[in-house]
C-alpha cells in the first residue's frame, strides 16, 4: 500500500481530485446518474394490484349489493324458539318453559352449582361491597381484589404457577390461540374441536393441519410428514413453532381425549400441547381437575389449559393455566384479556365460593358419574337412537340411527322429538351449529346434558319420555306413508297455526 | 409517528423513519463518529473517514437489511416476522422521501471517503464495496426477493 501521509492540505486533496483514476470517476458518475433517477422517480407500492379499466367496469358490473336486512326465513331456529319456549326463572336442575316444569337436560349444570344459596349469598355480599360492573379492561382500573383471589384459587387449584382470567369464556382459547401461533406456525387441531377454538385457530392465522377425531394414529401421521419436512429445511424448522390443540371433553361429541398418548406423542415429536377443559373442568378427575386427573397425568406436561367458569361452576368468564412465564404472555397479548371489561366482581366472588364448594364436596363429582354411567346405560338399548358419548361423560349425543340424507329433514324431526319430550316434562335441546362455517358438520343430534342431582326415577322418567319421544314421532312421521316426511311436517306446522 | 403523540399504526416500524427530527439526529450520530474517529491520534484522514464509511454502511446494512421483524408485539399475527426493516418503512413503498434520503446518504459518504483518501485504489475497494452491500438491497427489484434464500426465515 502506497504510504499516505497523515493530513493534506486542500490544495493536495484538489489537486487529488484531478489526477483521479478513470476507473473511480466512472463510478462516481454512475453514482450521481443512480441517485438523480431515484430522486426523479414517483413513489410506488410494489404489491399494490394495479386494475385496467376493463377489469375496473367488470368489477363494478359485478358487484351486486346486500340486501339492507338480511333474510331470514321464517322458520329459523331462533325466531322459533324464542316463539315456542319461554323460560322463566333459574336454569337449575327444574326448568319452567311456558309456565311448565320441566327436568333440565339441556344446560350444563354438572354439578347443580346453579341457585346455590352459598354461592348467592356470597354474590349478594360481592354486591353490596363492589357494585355490579368492575367498569373497564384488567389492566385499566378494572382490577378488583376478587379477580386476584380468583387468579390465586385457580392457580393453586389447578397446581399451576398462574392463572389468568377472562371474562368471556369463548373469548378464552380464542384469545389464547392467536397469542402465541402466529402466520407460518402449526397448528395440529381435533376436526371435532369446538366452535371457539375454531375461532382462535382461523384468528391466529397459522397453518392448522385437522386430524380425526381422536384418531391418534392419524394425528402420528401428520406429525411424521412434518418431521419429514423438518429435516428437509431445517433453518425454517428452527422458526416455526408447533401446537396440538384438543379440548379436554368434546362439547361436540361427548368424548374424552386420549390424552397419555397426546403426551407421548408431544415428547416425542416435539409440539406443544394447549387443552381445552371448558367441559372437563370441575366435572373428570377426582376432585374435578379436569382430564389431566382423569387420566393421572402431571399438569406440567400440558403448556397451556384453558377452562370455563360457565359450565360447571355456573360463574362468568374463562382462565388459561401453566407456567408463570406462559401465562404472563397473555396480559399483554391475550385481545380478550386486554380489551374487555373484567368480570363483573360478584360474579368473581361467586366463582371463587364454587370453587370452595367443589373442593369440600368431591361427593359431587361421585354422583355425577353414577348419574352419567346410569343414564347412559339405559339409553345405550333404546331403539332409534345412537348414542354418541363416553359413559362417564355428562354430554351425550342422541343421533338418529337412520338419518335422512336430507340434514333439514332430520332437524325437523328432532324438534318434534323436543316438543313432545317438553309436553312430557323433559327439556331437552337440540344441538346448534353455524352450520356453513363449522369446520366439521356432525350429523343433526339431541345434546343430553346430565345433572348431579338426579334421582333414580327422574333419570327412568328422562328415559322413558326419550324412548317414547323417539318412538311416537318416528311411527307418526312413517305412518304419513305415500307423502315425504318434510311434508307431514309442514302440515302439522300448517294445522298448528290453524289452531292458534 | 411523533413522541408524545397517539398513533393508529399497529406495527411503528412502518412509519418512525418519518418522525420530526430522526434524519438530522441520524447525520448528527454519524457526524459524532466521525469525530470520535478523527480524534484518536494515529488515524490519518484518510483512514478515519474510510471507517466512518464503513463502519456506517455495515451498521445501515446490518440494521435496515438483515433484522427481520419489529421490536413491538405487533396485531398482525407476524406479517412483519419475515420482512426487514428496509422492507416495512413506509409500507413497503419504494422511492419514497425516507427512501430516497437513506439511498442518499451512504453515497454521499463514499464520495467524502474517496476524497479525504485522495482516490487511492485500496481505499477505493474497501469503500465501493461496502457502498453496493447498501445499495443492492435497496433496488425496488429486490423488493422481498431472497437470493439463493439467504435470510428468508
Amino acid at each position: 500500500m502506497a504510504y499516505i501521509p497523515a493530513t493534506w492540505d486542500m490544495y493536495d486533496l484538489i489537486q487529488g481530485v484531478l489526477q483521479a483514476p478513470w476507473y473511480h470517476m466512472v463510478f462516481e458518475v454512475a453514482l450521481i446518474l443512480l441517485i438523480f433517477k431515484i430522486y426523479v422517480s414517483q413513489s410506488f407500492s410494489p404489491e399494490k394490484t394495479v386494475l385496467t379499466e376493463k377489469e375496473k367496469d367488470l368489477l363494478v358490473e359485478e358487484w351486486q349489493p346486500e340486501p339492507l336486512t338480511p333474510n331470514v326465513p321464517d322458520d329459523h331456529p331462533i325466531i322459533q324458539s324464542m316463539e315456542k319456549y319461554c323460560i322463566e326463572g333459574q336454569n337449575g336442575k327444574y326448568i319452567t318453559v311456558n309456565g311448565k316444569s320441566c327436568i333440565n337436560m339441556s344446560t350444563f349444570n354438572f354439578i347443580s352449582m346453579v341457585g346455590n344459596k352459598q354461592i348467592q349469598d356470597r354474590a349478594v355480599k360481592a354486591l353490596r361491597v363492589y357494585g355490579v360492573g368492575s367498569c373497564g379492561p384488567r389492566g385499566f382500573y378494572g382490577t378488583m381484589d376478587v379477580h386476584l383471589e380468583l387468579e390465586d384459587e385457580l392457580a393453586k387449584f389447578m397446581t399451576s404457577e398462574e392463572a389468568i382470567l377472562y371474562s368471556y369464556s369463548f373469548a378464552t382459547i380464542a384469545s389464547a390461540i392467536p397469542a402465541y401461533s402466529k402466520r407460518g406456525d402449526i397448528i395440529f387441531a381435533d376436526e371435532n374441536v369446538g366452535f371457539a377454538i375454531q375461532k382462535g385457530l382461523i384468528a391466529s392465522r397459522s397453518h392448522i393441519k385437522w386430524f380425526r377425531h381422536n384418531d391418534m394414529e392419524h394425528l402420528e401421521s401428520l406429525l411424521i410428514e412434518q418431521n419429514k419436512a423438518d429435516k428437509k429445511n431445517p433453518k425454517k424448522a428452527k422458526v416455526t413453532r408447533r401446537f396440538i390443540v384438543v379440548e379436554g371433553l368434546y362439547l361436540n361429541t361427548g368424548k374424552i381425549c386420549p390424552l397419555p398418548k397426546l403426551v407421548e406423542l408431544k415428547w416425542k415429536y416435539k409440539v406443544r400441547i394447549f387443552l381445552e377443559e371448558s367441559m372437563s373442568f370441575g366435572v373428570l378427575g377426582e376432585t374435578g381437575r379436569g382430564v389431566t386427573e382423569h387420566f393421572d397425568i402431571s399438569r406440567d406436561n400440558i403448556d397451556l389449559i384453558a377452562g370455563s367458569l360457565e359450565n360447571s361452576i355456573a360463574s362468568v368468564g374463562g382462565f388459561c393455566c401453566g407456567k408463570k412465564f406462559v401465562i404472563d404472555h397473555q396480559r399483554l397479548s391475550g385481545l380478550g384479556y386486554c380489551f374487555s371489561a373484567s368480570q363483573p366482581p360478584m360474579l368473581a366472588a361467586s366463582a371463587i365460593e364454587a370453587l370452595h364448594i367443589l373442593q369440600e364436596q368431591p361427593r359431587l363429582l361421585v354422583d355425577l358419574r353414577e348419574k352419567c354411567e346410569k343414564i347412559h346405560d339405559k339409553l345405550k338399548n333404546v331403539t332409534h337412537i345412537q348414542l354418541i358419548g363416553d359413559p362417564i361423560s355428562p354430554i351425550k349425543h342422541l343421533m338418529l340411527t337412520e338419518p335422512a340424507s336430507d340434514r333439514d329433514l332430520d332437524m325437523h324431526t328432532l324438534e318434534m322429538v323436543v316438543d313432545y319430550a317438553m309436553n312430557e316434562g323433559v327439556a331437552l335441546t337440540i344441538a346448534r351449529h353455524l352450520d356453513s362455517e363449522e369446520n366439521n358438520l356432525l350429523p343433526p343430534s339431541i345434546r343430553l346434558s346430565v345433572n348431579c342431582e338426579l334421582t333414580d326415577e327422574e333419570i327412568n322418567k328422562v328415559v322413558s319420555v326419550i324412548s317414547d319421544a323417539f318412538r311416537e314421532v318416528l311411527q307418526k312421521l312413517s305412518s304419513v306413508d305415500m307423502k315425504s316426511p318434510l311434508d307431514s311436517v309442514k302440515q302439522g306446522d300448517g294445522e298448528q297455526i290453524a289452531s292458534r | 409517528m411523533n413522541v408524545g403523540v397517539a398513533h393508529s399504526d399497529s406495527n411503528p416500524t412502518h412509519s418512525y423513519f418519518n418522525s420530526k427530527g430522526i434524519w438530522l439526529t441520524y447525520l448528527l450520530l454519524v457526524f459524532g463518529v466521525h469525530l470520535l474517529l478523527l480524534s484518536v491520534p494515529f488515524f490519518s484522514v484518510a483512514v478515519a473517514w474510510t471507517l466512518t464509511n464503513v463502519l456506517h454502511d455495515v451498521c445501515m446494512f446490518v440494521m435496515l437489511h438483515v433484522t427481520k421483524g419489529t421490536p413491538w408485539e405487533t396485531s398482525d399475527q407476524g406479517i412483519a416476522r419475515t420482512e426487514t426493516q428496509w422492507e416495512q418503512i413506509d409500507y413497503g413503498k419504494q422511492f419514497t422521501a425516507t427512501k430516497k434520503f437513506f439511498t442518499t446518504v451512504p453515497v454521499v459518504l463514499f464520495f467524502l471517503a474517496s476524497f479525504y483518501s485522495r482516490y487511492d485504489k485500496y481505499h477505493f475497494v474497501i469503500n465501493a464495496s461496502v457502498l453496493a452491500l447498501n445499495l443492492i438491497p435497496k433496488l425496488p427489484q429486490l423488493h422481498k426477493v431472497r437470493i439463493f434464500g439467504i435470510n428468508k426465515y
